[in-house]
């Protein structure tokens, strides 16, 4: 039987549209009769996005200043 | 068209640089420097090596400037060399016997049904929401606390944009274990953030 394990098992190359036909019927078949899984991958399918957003760093300004002068020093040469 | 004439404005201070235009370079360095930094303290957890590694890659960047051709874009550039310096460096902190926490996987019943079924679906809208400190802050814990091989992938792969293939040559593991611990990685980060969002 097809589970919800597996279903997550395949959810990444199914989002990267590497999927047999028949695999694929499986796991729609799969979703249209399981709710939760729908919303896992969903969520799954946002995280990326939402971990994007938060990688956002600036750099602090002292190692700024230290970058600038590092490479005014180098690039003189 | 704002994209297409900040693209064109850098393939022009892209051909200043190489002409000798330090000025042109320097100009070049301020608009990747925060995202050039950004990634490489995700990936080696120290602000002291991540500076060292932007300042490395900038200056590789210039040392090879003349070897960057067409409609190749500066930023893209940069990213890449800033991502193998991380992963090489990462591979050098790695001391023998650190400890990492285990990867967190999802729970299933014995019939494979998933223990813990989300009880909100938070994807939506989730993409133009702007983020809350809370969330951001509960995010950043969880990537960092990913162990390092993991990690590594997530980054490279769905923050930095890199190619399975790209990847594959940077860190010399294979294409399908990469995958592997992608799909893990994304695992592990939903389930934080779905815990986020049900506790708070
Ligand atoms: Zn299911």
């Amino acid at each position: 039987m097809f589970t919800c394990r597996d279903s997550i098992d395949l959810l990444q190359r199914f989002l990267d549209g590497e999927m047999p036909e028949e695999e694929r019927h499986r796991l729609k078949e799969h979703l249209d009769a399981c709710p939760p899984c729908v919303d896992f991958l969903r969520t799954y399918r946002a995280t990326p996005g939402l971990c994007r957003k938060a990688m956002v760093d600036q750099m602090p300004r002292e190692l700024s200043k230290q970058l600038t002068a590092f490479l005014r020093q180098r690039l003189r040469k | 068209m704002a994209d297409e004439a900040r693209a064109e404005d850098e393939r022009s201070l892209t051909a200043r640089a190489q002409a000798g235009d330090i000025s042109a370079f320097e100009e070049l360095v301020a608009r990747h420097k925060d995202r050039v930094y950004g990634v490489a303290l995700r990936i080696v957890r120290s602000e002291a090596d991540a500076a060292e590694i932007t300042q490395e890659a900038f200056l590789s960047a210039y040392q090879h400037l003349l070897e960057l051709r067409g409609d190749a874009a500066f930023g893209t550039w940069v990213h890449r060399i800033a991502a193998n310096l991380s992963v090489s460096r990462l591979r050098h902190l790695k001391v023998a016997g650190e400890t990492e926490t285990p990867l967190e996987e999802p729970e299933f019943t014995d019939h494979g049904l998933l223990a813990h079924y989300p009880q909100r679906d938070w994807s939506k809208g989730a993409e133009e929401r702007a983020l809350d400190n809370e969330l951001r802050g509960a995010i950043r814990q969880a990537v960092d606390r990913l162990p390092s091989g993991y990690r590594e992938v997530f980054l490279l792969k769905d923050v930095e944009g890199l190619s399975y293939e790209e990847i594959a040559e940077m860190t010399g593991d294979s294409v399908p274990a990469i995958k592997s611990r992608l799909h893990r990685a994304r695992v592990a980060l939903r389930a934080a953030i779905d815990r986020f969002y049900n506790e708070s």
